[in-house]
């Protein structure tokens, strides 16, 4: 049954999570703090629909990012957007591997 | 009441004979004759393949059968139509229907008591329609409660509600504002949640409507005015047949509230997959919304929402609702987060998003016990 599920709503996964990670990234690069609040809850979201669909391993990057996300939206500096788009850089290699070994 | 009255409940018939294919439905239902809605008639005594089937009531019944009378339409509510008088060699089809007849008959069982109600969506823009079917189902039902009965004006409102709950039957009216009944029932077959579930198509559009909703996949449809009577001995039917469509433990109810559609997609369809019945809600009002209708057993709750945290809507459910059903709080929090706000919301547990569906599903199993 699991098996099922996953091999239905992967596809949907990997797509929901690159276009989250893209905007994620566009904020930050364009340093559009009013866009941090989403930002954040949008990596949030991310993790914990990687970890019911059973992809652990995106879990810890897409909390890393989600932590990241709120460091910049306190400070609003450039260290922080920068450590977030690296965060993000790493994240978005993952998924793209994940689609690529899925045929996603 | 008299058993005359009990026996017009309302089933699919389709009719084939030399030359015609004729989809409608009929009542009347007996062990030997029913009366068929229809404007095709040919002379009586004409012999007629006959298939009766209504989903989860009546799996298809074909027998021979021949026309025995034929009726010019009435007054409202007195349709056209043909009595059919069935084959004598009909064998196990009549030993079916006599079956049927018996259930029809049959006090409600002390199961089915306990059970939860018959969950029906009227699709309807009329609210006298809507008002005159919600007040005629609770004059009707013998047991108060055994149905339950959603409303909604058109079908985007119709789409929403489906896409948050479960029903056991859906009644769609032809006309409707800006989309047809029949695109809708179109849509719902496409569905593959939706796809099985039973529709009764409704209208005064006679022989279009009828042809119109029966192609998008309509099990049925009825002429209006309708005969309130017939739908309600048929929905009574499909309330008694709960018992056997489901296994016991599915009518288990879950309510699921996530402020991710995709999360939300996901648990409902492992939930669903593992005999649950799910509804889900998005958002604070469809929470609100849900958790009053679906009268669930369970409610999961997502801890970090726009709107609110899941463990502050646990607790004030608890202690200012006294809501006593068990409440999940469902989240990618680290667990020694979450196991404090669990702990503080009052909340029956708590389970990590990174444990995974299976995880999920066998927590709900855990709380719920004897569900599968």
């Amino acid at each position: 049954m699991m098996e099922e599920l996953f091999a239905k709503f992967f596809p949907q996964f990997i797509a929901l999570a690159r276009t989250r990670v893209a905007a994620a990234t566009t904020a930050a690069a364009g340093r559009d703090h009013a866009a941090a609040p989403t930002v954040v809850r949008e990596l949030h979201a991310l993790a914990g629909e990687a970890g019911l669909l059973g992809l652990r391993q995106v879990i810890p990057l897409a909390r890393d990012c989600e932590l990241k996300a709120k460091a910049l939206q306190r400070s609003r500096g450039d260290a922080d957007a920068d450590a977030l788009l690296g965060a993000l850089r790493e994240l978005a290699q993952l998924i793209e591997r994940l689609g690529a070994q899925q045929g996603g | 009441m008299a058993n005359a009255e009990r026996d017009r409940f309302i089933v699919r018939a389709e009719i084939r004979s030399s030359d015609a294919h004729v989809i409608s439905y009929g009542f009347d239902l007996t062990a030997t004759s029913i009366f068929v809605v229809t404007e095709w008639h040919a002379a009586i005594g004409t012999p007629v393949q006959l298939r009766l089937s209504f989903p989860r009531i009546l799996a298809p019944i074909d027998v021979v059968a021949r026309i025995g009378d034929i009726r010019v339409a009435g007054e409202p509510g007195e349709p056209g139509g043909i009595r059919l008088v069935f084959d004598p060699g009909a064998g196990d089809a009549a030993g079916r229907l006599v079956d049927l007849l018996d259930r029809l008959h049959a006090p409600p069982s002390a199961a089915a008591a306990g059970d939860l109600p018959c969950r029906v969506l009227l699709v309807d823009d009329s609210w006298l329609i809507r008002d005159m079917f919600a007040y005629g189902t609770s004059r009707f039902f013998d047991r108060p409660g055994a149905l339950a009965v959603d409303h909604a004006e058109d079908a985007e409102h119709a789409w929403d509600k489906l896409a948050a709950s479960t029903y056991d039957l859906i009644i769609v009216d032809y006309f409707l504002p800006s989309e047809d009944g029949a695109s809708l029932i179109a849509r719902l077959r496409r569905d593959e949640r939706l796809a099985h579930t039973p529709i009764v198509a409704i209208s005064v559009g006679g022989r279009d409507a009828r042809e119109a909703t029966l192609s998008a996949g309509a099990d049925v449809f009825v002429d209006k005015p309708l005969v309130f009577r017939d739908l309600f001995n048929t929905l009574r039917m499909l309330a008694g047949r709960r018992e056997d469509a489901r296994p016991a433990a599915q009518r288990k109810a879950i309510l699921v509230f996530d402020d991710s559609p995709f999360a939300l997609a996901l648990t409902r369809a492992a939930l669903e997959s593992a005999g649950f019945t799910v509804a889900i809600a998005e958002d604070l009002s469809s929470f609100e919304r849900q958790r009053v209708a679906f009268d669930p057993d369970l409610i999961l709750v997502d801890v970090q929402m726009p709107e609110a945290f899941g463990d502050d809507v646990a607790s004030t459910l608890r202690g200012w609702h006294g809501v006593q059903v068990p409440i999940l709080l469902v989240s990618s929090l680290d667990q020694s987060e979450l196991a404090r706000r669990a702990q503080w919301a009052h909340a029956a547990g708590y389970i990590c998003k990174g444990a995974g569906m299976s995880e999920l599903v066998r927590r709900c199993r855990e709380l719920l016990q004897g569900a599968p």
